[in-house]
């Protein structure tokens, strides 16, 4: 066997707080071979990126590694001292953070920063490090390496940002290189481009690599081996096929059943939530950590000590006292299956509904206004008990559409009828509350959702108040206990405050908030992705309980297709302010496809071995709305582009039946004759 | 001759002469321990070794001013007729009371001890209480600057800059000139008010807080009209008996009164505080606004005076407060400049500015320079407590 490159072997680290030792990564084994990719990874405070920074021995002032070997490239890391420790840091290991504009020095031409590596690490001269720099751009698939290096970091897109960030960390050609959720702050397609970029790279270059992630998706796609971290604790370790495919530890297992996977809708494959919620690091039980919320938890077995790896050959390790007795192949007990929803009447109808910003460039109103379409001519409707999915990047103009839904803007153009009323052209302090009550948001963030210094009673009571509900006082909070209940939560918690509840508790109060005044719509802006995946599913589940029993309208905005493709009825994909494809969702993910919708399908990692995907990458980034492009948006980024026709006329919406509408030059033909970018594969004989 | 007291015994009764106060603060901190997870930030202070520092001597100074009678020996006006009492040095003793001038006697033969020690009454009086209103008019016209932008930022802006940027002693000496800060009577039909520019700027300073109130209760019961109606009633009733006592010295009862020339201090020391407050204020809520619980609030049709005093302003809390702890700390030494120049209260009164103001001709010589170095101790003291208390609350909100 070879040396491997990275060896971790019983680590522990802890931080030290206010509220004394708090352990964050406990007994920790992992090993990197040369030219291997590990992922680590797991849900928010499971410690994967306390390991990562463990490596580069960098946890700051109050973390403190207790007991453990971290061995690089045969040297115990514990015994470098801090002149050897920084020589090792940006040459041997190098780091790719989350964020690329905290990565890049604001102040500094991007070919300074790079060359500095190079000078520093290899003291060769700046000239021939620029030169290296250069060539790297060209590695990265920077186009224009000169225009880069002499531009500052704020010049550039995220994208861009990122693939400097990466080159930089690749210039001294480290051995490890450890990503730290390289891609979670890009848009999907952008995503896209890097995991290709960071896939190749590893095969160009042979570096081993830990990729750091909470996206399966994106593990199985970039990486060979997988850890997964819960609580602290690496719960199972091994090839990414048998992981997936035969896994061995029940929180895997819960883990895998709880994110939507093609083929799987909300009627014939709902997912099932793991119950309860993450333990805080000092409240973990004993014994194993998943315990209280395993299915197959045994007293007194399973919380007897401590649970250690077990060793199932073909360096597949799992943490789990009862291996042996739990049928793995078990056919998956699925979720309760619903009646599929009949639709009613037309709630919302949107009608060629235009919204531009005038942005002027001189001081004082003068100087050139430029006009930003924010939404250029969106037509579209949406049923009773219907869900409907806007689905799009960032800059595409949805987060401005739902502003104009809820009277935070005005429309500058068009039509937005619900019921009778058209409330385009209504700010929300014209509506009055009985309008106000029926259009209402569940939003992104749950942890700015909340007004951190009301308690939770006071919030939803105040709610009640402005929509004029309840005659009084009393008559307001029997309703509002009442609506604790409906999202299932404790009654006690109307005497919380918000910092007192985890993030998808925050997130069920922000949906009773908004059912709090029967709506008969709802739009959610992402109301689940900035939730851990094992908390994603029952919420997920709760918002379409309620929406069913209230037979509300739902406008899901989001970026990621497996939840839209889950959850929606009808789908409308948006680029830069205009609608480029709509339809059943049925029709949306099967061709014939616009191209931006099948380079969008193609982008969103998926987290099933049996999925082939047709390989789309856009090349560039998304155009800015500032500079607007005649004809069709997408003909920068469009692989199928017509010179002389997309570059200069709008493209015609093209009814392909059922409702199924494309906005697309491409003749029928051509557009019918496109191959499905998904496919499943047969299901394995054991299955 | 006077008899003297060694320097060792003067070290002595200066620590066991303020017994009430250390008594106080030994009280206060161990009834607060055990609720120290209650109290939020000020109970996390009890970890940090700075922060405890400055609570300590912001509270030594706040028990002293409370206690001040029972710690002062004598009165702060109260002279001594003895021969050698006049500037008598650190330790001396009236022969014929036999009381000890602990720091010294003034030129007047003063004891410079229980006149620092009455002066904490002014200090501790003054810069909270004109800090607080300084807050109210900041805040006040802050909230809207950052959340409605626009020409109301625009000009609240600019006003602010330009009392910044005028110098603002200069500015004091203007108000207390005598032309200017005579109040003439005005006759408005049903009653006659004195009226001046500095009581023109304190009548409109003063009428923030009863604004600030009213539409804190106006927006938030808005739809509960008998709740509204007693807490506007209340509000408007007691805010405009201490208006008509404090602004206009009319009260009707005679039972609230301000000195004219505490007046003026107050409007001086308000003007020269609130465009800073104001700034503050309307840069957290260019922050705060940005958040969905704000997003949320105007969804649902919150007047934007609500979402500004109540979704916006107790979020602000944090830097807000740790900024109020800085800032009197500012408006002690912007009193005590005031006293300095002679702008201020009476010219007898014992507050640690004019203190320091009458002893500037005796620092020159060594055996009388205490006139001015014990007052002038007690003001450095109290603003370093606040400072530290303000370093110790800021580093323990950011800990977590």
């Amino acid at each position: 066997m070879t040396e491997p490159i990275l060896e971790i072997d019983d680590l522990n680290i802890s931080f030290y707080t206010r509220k004394g030792e708090i352990p964050a990564v406990m007994d920790f084994s992992m090993k990197v071979l040369p030219g291997e990719t590990m992922g680590l990874v797991g849900e928010s405070g499971c410690g994967k990126s306390t390991v990562s920074l463990g490596i580069m021995r960098y946890l700051g002032n109050n973390g403190h590694i207790k007991s453990g070997k971290i061995k690089f490239m045969g040297r115990d890391m514990a015994e470098l001292s801090d002149d050897e420790l920084r020589d090792i840091r940006g040459s041997k290991i190098s780091m790719v953070y989350q964020e690329p504009m905290a990565s890049l020095n604001p102040a500094m031409k991007v070919g300074k920063q790079l060359s500095e590596v190079l000078t520093v690490h290899e003291g060769i001269s700046e000239q021939d490090a620029m030169k290296r720099a250069a060539e790297m751009m060209g590695a990265v698939r920077l186009p224009d390496p000169d225009r880069i290096l002499g531009a500052y970091p704020h010049q550039l897109s995220g994208g861009q940002q990122q693939r400097v960030v990466i080159s930089m960390a690749l210039l001294s050609k480290p051995a490890l290189l450890l990503l730290d959720e390289p891609t979670t702050a890009l848009d999907v397609t952008v995503e896209a481009g890097i995991v290709d970029l960071i896939r190749d790279l590893a095969k160009e270059f042979g570096t081993s690599m830990v990729f750091v992630s909470h996206n399966l998706g994106l593990i199985l796609e970039t990486c060979d081996r997988i850890t997964v971290m819960y609580s602290g604790e690496a719960v199972e370790e091994g090839d990414i096929k048998t992981v997936f495919n035969k896994m061995r530890h029940p929180y895997t297992k819960g883990l895998l059943r709880s994110i939507p996977v093609p083929g799987a809708d909300k009627y014939s494959r709902p997912l099932v939530a793991i119950p309860g919620q993450l333990p805080l690091p000092h409240e973990r039980p004993v014994g194993c950590n998943f315990g209280p919320r395993c299915d197959h938890y045994v007293e007194a077995v399973c919380n007897k000590g401590l649970v250690h790896m077990t060793d199932l050959g073909n360096r597949h390790r799992s943490r789990c006292e009862r291996i042996g007795e739990i049928d793995w192949d078990a056919e998956e007990v699925a979720g309760e299956i619903d009646e599929p929803i009949v639709v009613g009447d037309v709630v919302v109808s949107v009608n060629h509904l235009k919204k531009h910003y005038s942005i002027s460039t001189g001081m004082f109103g003068g100087g050139d206004t430029r006009t930003v379409k924010a939404n250029e001519d969106l037509t579209f409707e949406a049923r009773e008990a219907e869900t409907v999915a806007i689905v799009g990047e960032s800059g595409c103009g949805k987060s401005t559409f739902a502003k104009v839904l809820m009277g935070l803007e005005t429309a500058t153009d068009g039509t937005v009828t619900l019921g009778n009323l058209d409330i385009a052209h209504l700010p929300v302090e014209k509506r009055g509350p009985k309008t106000v009550s029926q259009v209402q948001m569940v939003f992104q963030n749950p942890f700015d959702t909340l007004n951190p210094s009301m308690t939770i009673g006071n919030q939803i009571m105040r709610v009640l108040e402005i929509f004029q509900i309840g005659d009084n006082d009393a008559a307001r909070r029997d309703r509002m206990l009442e609506l604790l209940d409906l999202v299932k939560l404790p009654r006690e918690f109307a005497t919380r405050m918000p910092r007192q509840l985890s993030g998808g508790q925050k997130q069920r109060i922000g949906i009773a908030r908004a059912f709090a005044g029967h709506p008969k719509l709802v739009v959610a802006d992402e109301p689940v992705s900035a939730l851990d995946v094992s908390v994603q599913a029952a919420v997920t589940r709760l918002l379409t309980d309620i929406q069913r029993e209230h037979r509300t309208t739902m406008l899901f905005i989001s970026h990621d297709l497996g939840v839209v493709r889950y959850l929606a009825d009808r789908v409308v994909v948006m680029y830069l302010g205009r609608i480029m494809e709509q339809g059943t969702t049925e029709a949306i993910f099967s061709p014939p496809y616009h191209p931006y919708t099948e380079a969008l399908l193609s982008a969103v990692p998926v987290a099933d071995t049996r999925v082939k995907k047709r390989h789309v990458v856009l090349e560039g980034e998304i155009p800015s709305p500032l500079t607007p492009l005649p004809g069709c948006p997408f003909q920068t980024r469009c692989q199928y582009v017509i010179k002389g026709t997309c570059d200069s006329v709008v493209p015609p919406f093209k009814d392909m039946g059922d409702g199924h509408v494309i906005a697309c030059h491409l003749s029928e033909d051509i557009l019918n004759a496109m191959l499905p970018v998904i496919e499943l594969e047969a299901a394995p004989a054991a299955e | 001759m006077s008899e003297y007291i060694g320097t060792g015994e003067i070290l002595l009764l200066s620590v066991t002469r303020f017994w009430p106060t250390w008594l106080a603060i030994a009280i206060t901190l161990a009834v607060c321990w055990p609720l120290r997870e209650r109290l939020g930030v000020f109970g996390r202070l009890y970890g940090s070794m700075i922060g405890m520092c400055g609570l300590i001597i912001v509270l030594f100074w706040v028990f002293t001013a409370i206690f001040a009678d029972a710690i002062a020996v004598i009165g702060p006006l109260e002279q001594s007729f003895a021969a050698g009492m006049k500037k008598g040095t650190p330790g001396v003793t009236d022969p014929q009371s036999g009381i000890i001038f602990l720091w010294g006697g003034d030129n007047l033969a003063r004891d410079v001890f229980s006149r620092v020690v009455h002066g904490s009454r002014i200090v501790l009086i003054v810069a909270p209480a004109a800090t607080l209103i300084a807050y109210m008019v900041g805040a006040t016209l802050g909230l809207p600057a950052g959340y409605l932008q626009g020409w109301s930022d625009s000009i609240s802006s600019f006003l602010a800059n330009l009392i910044l940027a005028f110098p603002i002693i200069l500015l004091f000496y203007l108000l207390v000139t005598p032309e200017v800060r005579t109040p003439h009577p005005v006759d408005l039909g049903l009653f006659t008010i004195p009226w001046s520019i500095p009581i023109g700027l304190a009548a409109v300073f003063f009428l923030f807080p009863i604004i600030f109130i009213c539409t804190m209760w106006f927006t938030k019961y808005e739809n509960n009209q008998a709740k509204l109606i007693s807490y506007l009633g209340v509000t408007l009733v007691i805010g405009f008996w201490a208006y008509s006592a404090l602004v206009f010295n009319s009260d009707p009862f005679g039972v609230l009164a301000m000195e004219p020339n505490m007046l003026n201090v107050f409007a001086a020391v308000i003007l020269g505080s609130s465009p800073g407050v104001f700034r503050i204020v309307r840069g957290l809520t260019m922050d705060i606004k940005t958040r969905d619980y704000v997003a949320a609030a105007q969804t649902r049709g919150e007047r934007p005076w609500y979402i500004m005093l109540w979704e916006i302003l107790p979020n602000a809390r944090g830097p807000l407060i740790v900024d109020f702890c800085l800032r009197i700390g500012y408006t002690t030494i912007l009193l005590g400049t005031l006293g300095f120049f002679g702008l201020g209260l009476q010219p007898e009164s014992a507050d640690w500015g004019s203190m320091i103001n009458h002893g500037r001709p005796f620092v020159r010589l060594a055996n009388t320079a205490h006139l001015a170095l014990f007052p002038a101790l007690a003001l450095m003291s109290l603003v370093l407590g606040l400072n530290l208390l303000a370093d110790g609350l800021r580093e323990e909100s950011m800990k977590d």
